[in-house]
């Protein structure tokens, strides 16, 4: 049996789960948990076995037929396409969703009938996020892109009575809508230009297609990327998305959906590597957004915020990982290029496991506290052991500290970013900007990790453990996913040194196979690893010094001046919002007010003046009508013989 | 089996002898429901069995069925279907069945209000069907006298404006057409030496008309039908009238009337006069684009649920004329696809903003809010409505909207940014809708206290018709394997230019 | 023994003239009424005349119909009159003006 002719159930699995839940699942009297879990859990052994199966055969499988035909032309398929890149996104996303799933049935366990609706649209999530990742073509993938778009709307709007909810759901569908768009266009330029949208044919095409045209289709479904992995300037959805579960926070906006942006990268990363103005353009997104969302995370007030700043730093990272990979790729730079793909990847997949785990051990402290203000927390460590020791491992492994996951790709991602600074300088200054991020990142976790475990106990803390039946960890079926998260946290960097090592897997194009001494002789004897530790490094201290034992104290340095002022507008967000609405609000909707004005007064005005003018023409025309029997008898009369004399003067009667 | 059943003329038929029938049991309205149920059922039945019958390959007319009517005038009884009409006829007779189902709660004056829809039906079935441009033109004015009498006389406070407006509005446009269908018929016959009225007979001359006729000639017929469809700037009288119209008829107003312009556009401008429409192309796309862009702005503005839906009409019957004017197969294709589309999605979006007005009482966005948590289910239907007309793929506006821009990249290049900003502006729209509606804190401006969910008459057509936008979005095969075969010849008229 | 057509026509153009003077002239409703006989009898003489001019009979069966149908509108012509009567109290043709703007 080959377990690849079955790989289509993947998302079937879930999505029938889906309808089940959503029909039958009101009965229930978990309201489709159990449901929720086997059919979940179901993709995820099947996702499993057939990611095993292709990275240990290094097959790549696809399966095609044709969904619609559209036009002689034009045809739209439907299939299974699995490769290296493919398996590594099945192991990520159905794993972290089994775990997701499995410590929600805890976490909304409070939430009475709702819970059916939080399963059901669980369900398609992870149905559709899976049926993306296997699209054997780009059309494929934007439909399930969509998807998951809706379902993070409907699950970021769970608490759609909270208008705080319902805003950001608006937000998130609309703001990633834009990027959307720019996703079609760049459908649109490919589809017209190649007529097909198939990935392997798209890539054997690429050398005889347009370069202008190519150059553009790259640029708009970057733009895609761009929405919905939240990159500047459209990353402030993400932020406002967390007025969501955090479940959902963890499963759909820090481990699996926005990573469907990169994954969008890393399937158009031929098409990107045709124009060297793209690559550089996608390199220089991901590095602004990495660092400025990393200074928002610097002091963000509530937990989850500094966890969502985080995320789209950490995309950012990808995202840069990636252009730099083109950029060379287009110079010729074949296996540097090759390995920027990798590491990309590899932060992406190292990225879900630790996020996740944040998110999950946040939602395990809201969970407890019942609040999302840092500075109600505090002194949680001694309450919560196994939240706290799981963070700390996420929090060591996202700001690089070897061994742990995050060292290694976070290393990668800016050797290679270092690397294409020796064909372009831009990118030197985004591996400068890059090792900022890195010091800002180990900041801004530890600092929120005192916050919430260390130090003095808080308002909310006290609140909290005041209540006798409070006094106790998160239930098992939450700190589970946190222990096993916990473990990929610390140890998937090492999938390094398994078999082929990550670069031997996960490549493109060129398989870059090192032994282990081979790998830690490379990462080792490079300064830049050691750039990057020490970045790390500071960062805790740094925070170490400001939050636990407030030498230095955050508070003093933010109180005048510029710094004053630098804190303002990271509090603000840089003005996105503000921005966001006044083109969204101000800009977009006053313009309609005025055409609706136009469209009153001006076009139906026109109408109604045109029946108006008939109606007051009618007025004057019958005062003719005098009412007078006779006088129309004169006009008959007289009318007719002048008729009969014309005839005859014309000479018909004669 | 169905080879010797006259299957066109009992679709005909059955709704005429059902609009006498329920008309004059006006003694008792039950007996009036059950009547126009009945016999607006049994077309449906008949266009299922027609779908199933109908040989998709061939791509010519079938079920013809053709008597003489008034010989020396040329005009003859001829019906037939083709790719285009069968999923019309399909559409309209779903629609007029579940309206009739819709309007259960209809106490006033019932056996009439029924007994018009069925007269609705007629004449919208007749227009899809005939071929033959005076039949075609009768059956296309006696559509306007029933939707006139329901905003009339079951439509909101400014009833009687709306109505008037939309009679003189559409009528004038049809006299327009009127001659355009003369000019044809004249000049037809004296190519031919023998005048018709048969669209065959005319169709077949087309390439002889001399260029000047065919752009006067088409300019007319285009103002007959752009009217209708609504294409800016003529579109004025369509929010009116919805907003007055009660809430079956806007959902067969949208639902079909609009369509019939632009069934009007494919079935007779362009095979008749295709150098006309060659020298039209440039003003169609621009109409269309601006009424996609225009219409989706609109809707921002609106305060009324209703008109927003209105407008969102507009909007995306201007994506039906995009798709025509490529004058491509995948475009024609595509916007012929788009009508049978937005005629299920707008059919479930008039429905949900009636069950505003009977539930809330009032359509008015700001004074709604947080409605999810006392109607679920209307919620829930409301969402996949709102998410099926913003083109959200797996529902069946997505890939006739997809095909259109694909084809407009294709026909025109760049000129695609303009009408794909709409695609983001009508997300904006509904998901504000959205939010200021069933989502947020509930709302305090009017009394929700014995708010209900839906009713089973109000259920039933909602689910059908999400179903089919779901079964239609995920195997839109299943309708566009209908509509190809059919354009093989107005492309080819086009492409021959 | 024939009577030259000109001298039936002049009649009758006299007959006619006369009715229509008396329609536009006449201020009394039934006169007007009658004067309209006048004008379609002058008619019915034209179409016997010419009958028997061409020696075809088609003409005084139109004569004949035109008076029978003739006698039915006079009908309807003094009932209306009459009901006017009732109603305004008078027949004079210039205060009836209800179709006056």
């Amino acid at each position: 049996m080959d377990i690849l002719e079955y790989a289509w159930l993947i998302p079937v699995i879930p999505l029938l789960a889906f309808v089940i839940v959503g029909f039958l699942g009101n009965r229930m009297k978990d309201k489709g948990g159990l449901v929720a879990i086997l059919g979940v859990g179901g993709g995820m052994v099947l996702a499993l076995w057939t990611a095993f199966e292709i990275l240990t055969t290094g097959r790549v499988y696809e399966v095609s037929m044709d969904w619609v035909v559209l036009s002689s032309e034009y045809r739209l398929e439907i299939g299974v396409f699995l490769d290296n890149v493919a398996a590594m996104m099945l192991i990520v996303v159905s794993f972290i969703a089994f775990l997701v799933v499995v410590y929600s049935t805890a976490y909304i366990h409070d939430q009475g009938p709702r819970r059916h609706r939080y399963y059901t649209e669980i369900c398609l999530f992870v149905g559709v996020m899976l049926g993306l990742v296997l699209a054997n073509n780009f059309i494929q993938m934007f439909i399930f892109w969509e998807l998951v778009g809706l379902c993070s709307y409907l699950l970021i709007g769970f608490w759609f009575e909270r208008p705080a909810a319902a805003r950001a759901a608006k937000k998130a569908f609309l703001v990633t809508r834009v990027g959307d768009v720019m996703f079609m266009i760049g459908l649109f330029l490919l589809f017209t230009e190649l007529k097909t949208l198939n990935f392997q044919l798209v890539w054997s095409a690429l050398d005889t297609a347009d370069a202008a045209t190519l150059a553009f289709a790259g640029f708009f479904l970057f733009g895609g990327a761009i929405g919905k992995s939240a990159q500047f300037p459209l990353h402030d959805w993400l932020p406002d998305a967390m007025e969501g579960p955090t479940t959902v926070s963890a499963l759909i906006h820090a481990a699996t959906m926005v990573n469907a942006g990169v994954y969008l990268v890393a399937r158009a990363f031929p098409i990107l590597t045709q124009s060297a103005e793209v690559s550089l353009f996608v390199g220089v997104i991901g590095g602004i957004t990495a660092f400025i969302a990393a200074t928002m995370a610097l002091c963000a007030p509530k937990i989850k915020g500094v966890l969502a700043y985080s995320t789209v730093s950490q995309l950012g990272y990808m995202i840069l990982a990636l252009g730099a990979g083109a950029y060379m790729w287009h110079f010729g730079h074949y296996v540097e290029a090759s390995i920027a793909f990798g590491a990309g990847l590899f932060h992406l997949m190292n990225h879900a496991f630790f996020k996740g785990l944040l998110f999950l051990g946040a939602g395990s402290v809201i969970h407890y506290v019942h609040t999302e203000d840092l500075n109600k927390m505090g002194g949680l460590g001694k309450y919560m052991k196994v939240t706290s020791i799981t963070m700390l491992i996420a929090s060591i492994s996202i700001a690089g500290i070897p061994p742990l996951s995050g060292f290694w790709s976070k290393d990668e991602v800016l050797a290679v970013t270092f690397q294409a600074g020796d064909a372009n300088l831009t990118f030197m200054l985004l591996w400068i900007l890059g090792v900022l991020t890195a010091f800002m990142t180990a900041f801004y976790m530890f600092r929120m990790w005192f916050m919430v475990f260390k130090g003095k106990e808080n308002e909310g803390t006290k609140h909290a453990t005041e209540h006798a039946h409070h006094k106790h960890e998160a239930p098992v079926a939450m700190l589970l996913p946190l222990v096993v998260l916990a473990a990929l946290a610390f140890g998937s960097g090492f999938s390094l040194f398994i078999g082929d090592g990550f670069f031997g897997s996960i490549y493109y194009h060129e398989a870059h196979v090192l032994s282990i001494g081979e790998r830690l002789t490379d990462v080792f004897t490079s300064p830049l690893t050691y750039v990057s530790i020490i970045a790390a490094v500071s960062g805790i201290v740094l925070a170490y010094f400001s939050f636990l034992k407030t030498t230095v104290s955050a508070e003093k340095f933010v109180s005048k001046g510029f710094p004053k002022a630098m804190h303002k507008l990271l509090l603000d967000r840089y003005k996105f919002p503000v921005a966001y609405d006044k083109i969204g609000y101000v800009g977009l909707y006053g313009f309609s007010l005025l055409l609706d004005k136009f469209d009153r007064y001006v076009i139906d005005g026109i109408v109604n003046a045109i029946s108006a003018f008939l109606i007051g023409a009618g007025g004057v025309v019958r005062k003719a009508q005098t009412g007078f029997v006779q006088s129309y008898t004169t006009l008959l009369l007289a009318g007719v013989s002048l008729i009969i004399i014309l005839l005859y003067v014309v000479g018909v009667l004669r | 089996m169905l080879e010797n059943i006259p299957i066109l003329s009992l679709l005909l038929l059955f709704p005429l002898i059902g609009a006498v029938v329920t008309f004059s049991l006006g003694k008792n309205p039950k007996a009036a429901k059950m009547s126009a149920l009945v016999f607006s059922a049994i077309p449906l039945v008949l266009s299922l069995l027609m779908l199933t019958e109908y040989t998709q390959t061939s791509g010519g007319y079938q079920f013809m069925e053709s008597f003489s009517w008034i010989d020396t005038l040329g005009i003859q009884y001829i019906m037939g279907v083709d790719g285009i009409s069968v999923p019309m006829v399909f559409l309209s007779t779903l629609l007029v069945f579940l309206a009739v189902i819709f309007s259960w709660d209809i106490e006033h004056r019932t056996h009439q209000y029924m007994a018009l829809l069925l007269v609705l039906e007629l004449g919208i079935l007749g227009v899809f069907m005939s071929l033959d441009y005076f039949v075609f033109y009768i059956f296309w004015e006696v559509v306007l006298i029933p939707m006139y009498f329901l905003i009339s006389v079951w439509g909101g406070p400014r009833r009687s404006y709306a109505a008037i407006k939309f009679f003189i509005y559409t009528h004038i446009a049809s006299l327009v057409m009127l001659l355009g269908i003369f000019a044809l018929y004249f000049e037809a016959g004296n190519y031919n030496g023998y005048y018709s009225f048969s669209m065959e007979t005319i169709n077949a001359v087309s390439p002889f008309f001399s260029d000047t006729f065919q752009i006067v000639v088409f300019g007319a017929l285009f103002f007959g039908f752009a009217v209708k469809m609504p294409m800016f700037p003529f579109h004025t009288w369509l929010p009116d009238a919805h907003v007055e119209a009660p809430t079956a008829g806007s959902v067969l107003l949208a639902g079909l009337l609009l369509k019939m312009g632009a069934y009007g556009i494919i079935r007779v401008a362009f095979p008749a006069l295709p150098s006309g429409a060659e020298e039209w192309q440039l003003v169609m796309v621009i109409m269309a684009i601006l009424s996609i862009v225009y219409g989706a702005i609109m809707c921002l503005a609106q305060k009324d649920l209703k008109k927003m839906v209105a407008y969102s009409s507009i909007s995306h019957m201007g994506i039906v004329l995009l798709g025509f004017a490529t004058f491509s197969e995948l475009g024609i294709a595509a916007g012929v696809f788009q009508m049978f589309a937005h005629g299920l999605i707008t059919a479930v979006l008039f429905m949900m903003c009636g069950v505003m007005q009977h539930k809330v009482g009032t359509r008015n966005i700001p004074r709604l809010g947080g409605l999810a948590a006392k109607m679920p289910y209307a919620a829930t239907f409301m969402v996949i409505g709102f998410q099926a007309s913003l083109g959200l793929p797996g529902m069946v506006g997505f890939v006739a909207e997809f095909s259109v821009f694909t084809a407009t990249y294709d026909a025109f290049g760049w000129l695609l940014l303009i009408p794909v900003i709409s695609v983001a502006i009508t997300a904006a729209y509904y998901i504000w809708a959205l939010q200021r509606t069933i989502f947020g804190p509930l709302t305090k401006e009017v009394d929700t206290e014995h708010i209900h969910d839906l009713y089973w008459y109000e259920t039933l057509p909602l689910a059908v018709l999400s179903g089919l936008i779901v079964l239609f979005g995920m195997f839109p095969g299943l309708i566009l394997d209908y509509i190809r075969p059919a354009l093989g010849t107005v492309v080819g008229l086009l492409g021959g230019i | 023994m024939n009577i030259p057509l000109e001298y039936i026509l002049v009649l009758s153009s006299s007959l006619f003239i006369v009715g229509a003077a008396g329609v536009i002239l006449k201020k009394n409703a039934i006169m007007v009424l009658m004067s309209i006989e006048l004008m379609l009898n002058a008619a019915n003489v034209n179409m016997v005349a010419f009958s028997s001019y061409y020696g075809d009979a088609r003409g005084q069966v139109f004569a004949l119909f035109s008076i029978g149908i003739a006698a039915a509108e006079v009908a309807v012509g003094l009932a209306i009159l009459l009901n006017l009567n009732k109603l305004k109290k008078t027949v004079n043709v210039d205060d009836i003006n209800l179709l006056r703007w």
